[in-house]
């Protein structure tokens, strides 16, 4: 194979530098370049001596001397190798740290050593443990199938339920609904389900038990055409027939022993019953089962078995809700608190029902009234500016106290958050979310007197008011709902600036570029609150979402054509 | 001096190859200790089998946790049949008669679950995965899985979001419930047939399920998730269902008629309008996500969100989504300039809360009689 070299480990090195020179000239200038780390390294393995690099060592150059001829591939096929030997070396480390024998040593343990420490720990855990070993009726698995299904239905948040169809009576339950219902399976094994479902949803749990020809027909969706095919009359029958699927929602009682539940108000289904029971919202899935009666239900009566079979629904009755649905944290509404939603020009399209104790006002009362009919003069100045800002930027905005006014002519002290919702397909501002709150402090009493007695001078403020940046003739006069509305037409203009010279560029990020300082420096004049560099920047972000239709087509076949290969399988 | 050299390099050789005996005794040692089918065994490489030892040692060590956590209720065999039934170990309701088969419960709930149980660790590993798994992602289990990291087989927009949910806050008690839409790599063809790995498509899973936590040692704490593949198709069993087709700024271009007597609007009335606009204001927060999740991932599960009803109240649905190029006529090859849409199903999951009350500018406005 090869000659030169002084002893058995620097040989190799050596080796590849003399193979190197025998071989063909296509191996390429960059090899010799490439060896000369390789064999530095290669001293320096041998000195640690480390039997797995050693060993490893050996076996390439016995790999190599089958390569000779295949030189062109030896560089990636090294690093192959190297990566090769770091995973190995990766897992040997997991191994060890994972194995208690392996952990008190001072320095780091072998390959050899590490594996054969491996080999102790798992006989241990086999005398040890009882079930994966002693489970002879299913196939071997590392996890025993009795531990995957607890494990499942801790995951899940679910329990198993087989219920009759035709009594409704529950034949058997698993011990995880005491986690999730707060009742012992005992407490629910040989009881009627409607006894536990909440009064409303009794009819839809009958439907879905039911194999009666009152049963909606079977109706699929199949979403990679959008049609809904109607079942005939036929495939009826089916519905009985072992495997049958159902799944829906539904509320079950959930007993409440201990006071520790004292959920928000926000969760669905909570009601509370003169009982003091509450009700949880369960995703059952499962599909009917046919079962000989007599095995199910001991106790039922001789007419019973006569019948051969029993229908049973068998199904999983996982818990919801699930982590999505809880109300952000920062919108935490307590009974001094409220939620609006407006339009972009300030009108209010929806409002809280908390409003009420608040406002003194009906939600119907304020709908479709413009917000700034509800401020005091002395706020409007700095509530358009937030106003202004809000609708430009990703951010929450904080307004400082201001007075609202009630529906008794008093003054209220809020302080509210503000948040522009962009739609993130067309990434235009649909509407503004303010979440309100009360702010107490000793000078309500004396607002609302002087609310009382100066209403009239408001009015009259109002008209001579100027707002810096609107545009505002001589003479004009305000009234409260303009401002919001030319604010919101500000925000239409930047949008119809964006679009417009949008010709060349095919690639939505090219024509952003271009249209980016633009906006920022025409827009930056106007703002108050421009001053940080931050805000310019989110300026030029929001600018840069809003985007006129070209760049949402844009936009809108750059996503297509990620999608459209998931429909095109969806689609064969 | 060759010679000699010679010889050394033999004697250097035989001890490699020694060596390298022993350390494949040793590897095969490991691999037998294992509970694995013989014909798995005999297939597997040596970073195969230390990640099977790394699963089995740490779910051996999960289970130790959860019984040591006092969860003992729980514990294994805790699942007993009605007095009468009992029979075996995992079965439910055993007859020696051909007419019923056994069932097996395990297998039983993961095709209730309709889908698979992934065990991962806070850096990503897939410790452990039911051998369902295959089933949907073609891959399997034991060799091509098993101890894999997660960020390797997964989409890498997703990632971010992975890796959010890995991480678990120190606080103990609460329980910590993760739900989170992701794409995964799946060797199936639309035809469920397993192609090779090279031919990868992307699979749209629904991962729920919660965080177990390990206090004596945070290299055991995992998250436990049941992942479910989002289908394409529904069934639609129930009468509190509607299906809306929106446009992809959520905006409605079809409703069908069950929503009038679930939320008293007519489709006609819906057409255009957004379904933000239709929502509880506390909810646009869900909804976004949902939205966010579709435009991304083409597939989505909403949590719970109330819907506004036309004559005042709301009820509370939940959404199954999914983009879908819009229908067409012709059922022939998709144009790539086909406007995408939304196809929704919408469970309407409570009753009419609150019937008296009117949150938003629709449903001040009244209806007249045609």
């Amino acid at each position: 194979m090869s000659a030169g070299g002084s002893d058995g480990t620097a040989d190799r090195p050596a080796d590849q530098a003399a193979e190197e020179e025998e071989g063909p000239s296509q191996a390429g200038s960059a090899m010799p370049s490439v060896e000369l780390p390789r064999k530095r390294k290669g001293e320096v393995e041998e000195r640690q001596i480390l039997n797995f690099n050693l060993e490893d060592d050996l076996c390439r150059s016995e790999e190599e001397d089958q390569q000779v001829k295949m030189k062109c591939f030896r560089e990636p096929h090294r690093q192959i190798e190297k990566r090769r030997r770091d995973k190995m070396n990766n897992l040997i480390d997991e191994l060890s740290a994972m194995i208690p024998a392996c952990q008190p040593m001072a320095r780091k343990l072998d390959k050899l050593t590490v594996l054969r420490k491996a080999v102790q720990h798992l006989k241990a855990l086999k005398a040890g443990a009882s079930g994966a070993f002693t489970d002879t009726k299913h196939k071997p698995s590392i996890l025993p199938q009795d531990e995957l299904r607890h494990l499942l239905l801790r995951a899940a948040d679910g329990f198993l339920l087989v219920v009759r169809c035709d009594r409704a009576k529950m034949l058997f339950i698993s011990e995880s609904v005491s986690k999730i219902l707060n009742f012992s399976k005992l407490e629910l094994t040989g009881q009627s389900l409607f006894d536990f479902i909440h009064p409303k949803d009794i009819h839809k749990v009958k439907e879905q038990l039911s194999s009666s020809e009152m049963l909606p027909q079977q109706r699929l969706v199949d979403a990679s055409t959008g049609v809904q095919v109607q079942a005939d009359a036929h495939v009826r029958p089916s519905h009985l027939a072992t495997g049958a699927r159902r799944s829906f929602f539904c509320r079950m009682k959930h007993s409440r022993v201990t006071g520790k539940h004292e959920d928000k108000h926000s969760l669905p289904g909570v009601s509370k019953k003169k009982e003091t029971y509450r009700y949880c919202t369960l995703h059952c899935t499962g599909y009917m089962r046919t079962w000989p009666s007599s095995q199910l239900d001991p106790e039922a009566d001789c007419t019973d078995k006569e019948t051969s079979s029993l229908n049973c629904l068998v199904t999983v009755c996982r818990l919801h809700p699930p982590v999505s649905h809880q109300p952000p944290k920062d919108v935490n509404i307590k009974a001094t608190e409220f939620v609006t939603r407006c339009a972009i020009d300030g009108k209010f399209t929806f409002v809280d029902q908390q409003a009420t104790t608040v406002i003194g006002y009906l939600p119907q009362e304020v709908l479709g009234t413009s917000c700034y009919e509800y401020f005091h003069q002395d706020d409007l100045q700095h509530l358009a500016g937030k106003h202004r800002q809000v609708l430009r930027s990703k951010e929450k905005v904080e307004t400082q106290c201001y007075k609202f006014k009630t529906k008794h002519g008093s003054y209220v002290m809020l302080q509210s958050q503000w948040f522009s919702f962009t739609n993130p397909w067309t990434k235009e501002v649909e509407f503004i979310v303010s979440s309100n709150k009360v702010v107490s402090g000793p000078g309500n009493a004396k607002d609302e007197s002087e609310a009382g007695s100066s209403t009239l001078a408001h009015e009259e403020a109002k008209q001579i008011l100027e707002i810096p940046g609107l545009s505002t003739g001589v003479g004009m006069m305000i009234y409260a709902g303009s401002i919001g509305t030319q604010i919101a037409n500000e925000l239409g203009d930047t949008y119809r600036a964006n679009s417009s010279p949008s010709s060349e560029a095919s690639s939505p990020f090219g024509s952003v570029q271009e249209k980016c300082p633009l906006t920022s420096r025409s827009t930056s004049s106007r703002e108050e609150e421009a001053g940080s560099s931050s805000h310019s920047q989110s300026l030029a972000d929001s600018s840069k979402e809003a985007s006129g239709s070209s760049e949402a087509e844009c936009r809108g076949s750059f996503i297509c054509l990620a999608l459209f290969k998931h429909n095109c399988r969806s689609k064969s | 001096m060759t010679a000699d050299k010679e010889k050394r390099r033999a004697i250097s050789r035989e001890a490699a190859r020694r060596r390298r005996r022993v350390e494949s005794d040793v590897f095969g040692d490991l691999s037998r200790l294992l509970p694995l089918q013989a014909s798995v065994r005999a297939h597997l490489d040596k970073p195969s089998i230390i990640r099977l030892t790394l699963s089995f040692i740490r779910m051996q060590a999960l289970l130790r946790e959860t019984e040591s956590a006092g969860c003992n209720a729980e514990a294994g065999h805790a699942v007993r049949f009605p007095r009468g039934v009992e029979a075996g170990e995992g079965r439910l309701f055993e007859s020696e008669t051909e007419e019923i088969a056994p069932l097996d419960e395990t297998k039983m709930y993961l095709k209730i679950l309709e889908g698979f149980l992934m065990v991962l660790s806070t850096t990503g590993d897939m410790i452990f995965l039911s051998d369902n798994v295959s089933k949907y992602m073609g891959l399997s289990q034991q060799t091509e899985l098993m101890g894999h990291n997660i960020f390797e087989y997964t989409h890498p927009c997703d990632h971010e979001e992975i890796r959010h949910n890995l991480r678990l806050t120190a606080e103990l008690g609460c329980s910590q419930k993760r739900d989170f839409v992701m794409r995964i790599k799946s060797a199936l063809t639309h035809r469920g047939r397993v192609g090779n790995l090279k031919s990868t498509t992307w699979k749209v899973l629904h991962c729920q399920g919660r965080v177990k936590l390990c206090v004596a040692s945070s290299s055991v704490s995992c998250l436990l998730l049941t992942c479910r593949p989002l289908p394409l198709s529904h069934t639609l069993l129930s009468t509190h269902t509607f299906t809306s087709q929106h446009g992809m700024d959520m905006r409605f271009t079809y409703c069908d008629q069950r929503v009038t007597s679930l939320l008293g609007y007519r489709p006609e009335e819906l057409l255009g309008r957004s379904i933000y606009d239709l929502c509880h204001t506390l909810d646009t927060s869900c909804l976004n996500k949902n939205h966010l999740n579709l435009c991304l991932k083409s597939q989505s599960v909403s949590g719970q969100y109330r819907m506004l009803v036309r004559s005042g109240g709301y009820v509370w649905v939940e959404s199954h989504s999914a983009v879908i190029p819009g229908v067409q006529p012709s059922r022939s090859r998709p144009n790539p300039s086909q406007p995408l849409c939304i196809l929704s199903v919408t469970y309407v999951l409570s009753g009419v809360e609150e019937p008296s009350l009117q949150l938003s500018l629709d449903q001040t406005f009244p209806r007249y009689p045609r």
